[in-house]
């Protein structure tokens, strides 16, 4: 949220999560669901772009450095342990590389790659604020934990860090270095319980345990718009995945792969996957702020 | 007319009945107290020590009272029994009332909308992970309507001026910060009384004065009675309406003058006194920087700027400067803790030296204060016989037997610095040593200072407690912008300086 001052707007920015969370819901669903080149490729430019909306040019490229060698060595391994398919390219001692294991890896390995990059996008978009809204007041318990669970943990490690250098800072007592990760850790544990008994009474001297009807603070009332929004990008992602469905039922990569043709089907996944992009660059060109992609 | 009964009803911690009456906000009649035993532990004959003994106590409402006594005297057992919620076990006999209603017959319900308490520590009472969510989980709990809430968390931010940070993730925030939060998320509620239990005691003097002005305007134009147990009543006399002071078990109302000044920390005439004499002898050079840079992250803000620092053998230096100044780090980067971008340090004393973080529970790992303080005994050599006689001078002769998180904080502080001066260093790192101790543990590590310098031991601290530096050091150095600005003979420091005067 602090970034949020020094890009430009983003998608779903200003609507209620529960429209970015059915779009990622679909996006990634479909995504995990198909196994197509086609849509494959597809997932993988809109996950790309909207990365580059997310981060700026240059983190999304230095995401290349660990993704393009993911997606490669699927690629590769998959040959070793699959010998379906018909068009051999060469034989490597025991080892048949052929043409449709080495499309099934790629493929493969793209759309991993391409969830992750997903995910990774999501959690952009959908900041852990956000997600405790969407789960409402129907968990309180649960809603509760993760929201302390998310204060904590930067708190642990910085204690971590405390303890360690503390430790290690005291020469004069000529004490041995080993262990020295078990006793941080038995430090840790115990300080976080010592807390925990007060945090429970700050929890109780408000009312937590009261019983009865507990509410939730709304952030981001859910309007009209928002709702015809989440139906409308629903209605998308339903098409999307019904023309999924068809495609990935007419494509198989074994023995041999069938020939891609244009196909209207493939239209409203595409339109699904840039939706995001697309959005933001509308935004960003009403705010006067297309530059802001290079000039992070 | 009909809003304001329809919001009661739907809080069920309205204002109704509470009018201004004569009745005081908080009542004590003969009440007594003691903690219950834990078990297994044999019954003593005269049953277990009253923490409280027939105490009476009586503020009225509208006030700012204080309850001011040292470590263990009561004080937040007395302002605890007062919310039923987080009352302590044990037998309790009298009557406490909130506003004229015993607080036996208060439902949790009222008294989470009645009586607010805010606690000690900024890190351990926020629950939630963002400074909006942290301010509505009490009203969320009450089950206070959308409208209702969004308006109490709205005027509570406008009040504080917290609307900067309203959408800031509470980790990210600073000590003073949080502290204001845990007082906000708890005035959100709209309680009657507030009770605050040691609330600036892990605040710098500057992040205190704030607390406290802000904690004045609520008694003053809220109109919440604010009742504050401190053992450091100093910067709060200036706001406080009545005081009492907790003496064997009792609140006795007490004079406010008579709260004014503070103690010795240093008996009259001791030999291990610093030096008046402007300038200290010429010693050997044992700490040396020069041009330190440094940053934590890349492209973080630079903490130390070029900073030179010289420590000479035998010498107690304290550092003084605001927050994020870079006292910690500078201190941090001599123990050869942290890597410098630019310059170095050299420290001729690295093998033998000892640190004392911030907080104490860093270097507390074993389950009693003497295996604690035996830890490194046979590393450091020194003997059982040692280690007690350096515990009694500490006081902590009756905690030894105690796990360490059983002791008081100021405790904890004591046996941490204990730990580390047996193992006799030369060189004695100490991060804001009397942070939230009562005088008699700030006059005891005092003393241990003093008494190290006099072994030969040299010391570098870094404080806000001007009357302690003062007291225990020989010269003074002013961090400002990441680098000394100055360093001068201590008594010549504070005599000069503006600000920090003792």
């Amino acid at each position: 949220m602090d970034e949020a001052g020094r890009r430009g707007a983003l998608a779903f920015e200003t609507c209620h999560p529960v429209v970015p969370a059915v779009y990622f819901a679909g996006v990634i669903g479909i995504g995990i669901f198909t196994l197509q080149p086609v849509f494959a490729a597809i997932s993988v430019v809109g996950a790309l772009c909207f990365a580059v909306c997310c981060t700026g040019w240059r983190r999304a490229l230095a995401q290349l450095r660990w993704q393009l060698p993911m997606v490669a060595l699927v690629c590769l391994a998959n040959p070793l342990f699959s010998q379906s398919g018909l068009t051999v390219l060469a034989t490597l001692g025991p080892v048949t590389v052929r043409l449709e294991a080495l499309a099934y890896g790629l493929c493969m390995g793209a759309s991993l790659v391409c969830m992750l990059q997903w995910v990774a996008n999501a959690a952009h978009v959908l900041t852990e604020d956000r997600l405790l809204e969407l789960s409402g007041t129907r968990l309180p318990v649960v809603t509760t934990m993760v929201s302390m669970a998310i204060q904590l943990v930067p708190q642990l490690r910085r204690r971590f860090g405390v303890v360690e250098s503390a430790r290690g800072a005291c020469t004069s007592a000529q004490a041995p270095r080993k262990g020295g990760r078990v006793h941080a850790s038995t430090v840790l544990m115990a300080w976080a319980m010592e807390d925990s008994l007060e945090r429970a009474d700050s929890m109780r001297a408000r009312g937590w345990e009261l019983g009865g009807r507990r509410t939730g603070y709304r952030l981001e009332p859910l309007r009209g718009s928002d709702v015809a929004a989440a139906v409308a990008v629903g209605l998308l992602a339903f098409a999307a995945a019904l023309a999924a469905y068809v495609a990935q039922a007419e494509w198989s990569f074994y023995p041999t792969m069938p020939a891609l043709r244009p196909w209207w089907g493939y239209v409203p996944f595409a339109l699904l996957a840039l939706l995001p992009t697309a959005l933001t660059l509308v935004l960003r060109l009403k705010e006067g702020r297309l530059g802001s992609v290079e000039n992070r | 007319m009909s809003k304001t009964d329809e919001t009661d009803e739907a809080t069920g911690a309205g204002e109704k009945g509470v009018r201004p009456t004569s009745e005081p906000a908080l009542g004590l009649r003969g009440v007594s107290f003691s903690y219950a035993r834990p078990e297994g532990e044999p019954e003593l004959a005269a049953g277990a020590p009253l923490v409280l003994d027939h105490a009476d106590l009586s503020v009225p409402q509208g006030a700012f009272a204080l309850l001011v006594g040292g470590t263990g005297s009561g004080k937040t057992t007395l302002l605890r029994l007062c919310k039923p919620e987080i009352r302590p076990e044990g037998e309790l006999s009298g009557m406490v009332s909130i506003l004229g209603r015993d607080v036996r017959g208060l439902s949790p319900r009222e008294s989470a909308g009645l009586v607010g308490y805010v606690f000690q520590s900024p890190d351990s009472q926020i629950v939630c992970d963002s400074v909006w969510h942290e301010l509505a989980f009490g009203l969320e709990n009450l089950g206070v309507p959308q409208d209702q809430m969004r308006r109490r968390v709205a005027e509570t931010c406008y009040f504080f001026g917290m609307e900067p940070w309203f959408h800031k993730r509470c980790a990210s925030l600073s000590g003073g910060q949080r502290q204001l939060l845990a007082l906000a998320s708890v005035l959100c509620m709209r309680p009657r009384l507030l009770l605050l239990d040691e609330p600036t005691s892990m605040l710098d003097p500057v992040a205190e004065k704030s607390f406290l002005s802000l904690l004045f305007r609520v008694n003053r134009e809220l109109g919440c009675t604010v009742v504050v147990a401190t053992h450091n009543p100093g910067p709060m006399l200036d706001y406080a309406s009545v005081a009492f002071a907790m003496e064997g078990g009792r609140p006795y109302q007490v004079p406010l003058g008579s709260l004014a000044g503070e103690p010795d920390l240093l008996t009259q005439g001791d030999a291990t006194a610093p030096q008046t004499t402007a300038s200290p002898p010429r010693a050997s050079r044992v700490v040396r920087a020069s041009g330190a840079w440094l940053r934590y992250e890349r492209e973080a803000p630079w903490v130390l700027r070029g900073c030179d620092l010289e420590l000479r053998s035998g010498e107690v230096r304290a550092l003084v400067g605001g927050n994020g100044s870079g006292k910690s780090t500078l201190i941090m980067a001599v123990a050869g803790m942290l890597r410098l971008q630019r310059g170095h340090v050299s420290n001729a004393l690295s093998g033998s030296q000892a640190l004392l973080p911030q907080s104490p529970k860093a270097l507390l790992s074993q389950p009693s204060a003497s295996e604690e303080l035996m830890e490194w005994s046979s590393s450091a050599g020194y003997t059982r016989e040692q280690m007690l006689a350096l515990a009694e001078s500490f006081g902590l002769t009756d905690a030894l037997d105690r796990h360490p998180y059983d002791l008081s904080g100021g405790q904890q502080q004591l046996l941490a610095f204990a730990k580390l001066l047996l193992t006799r260093p030369k060189l004695l790192l100490l991060d804001e040593p009397t942070k939230g101790l009562d005088n008699a543990a700030r006059s005891l590590v005092a003393t241990h200072v003093r008494q190290a310098a006099a072994r030969g031991a040299t010391v570098l601290l870094s404080t806000h407690d001007v009357a302690f530096a003062s007291a225990v050091a020989d010269t003074c150095s002013l961090l400002f912008d990441g680098q000394v600005a100055l360093t001068q003979p201590a008594g010549q420091f504070f005599s000069e300086s503006w600000v920090w005067h003792a």
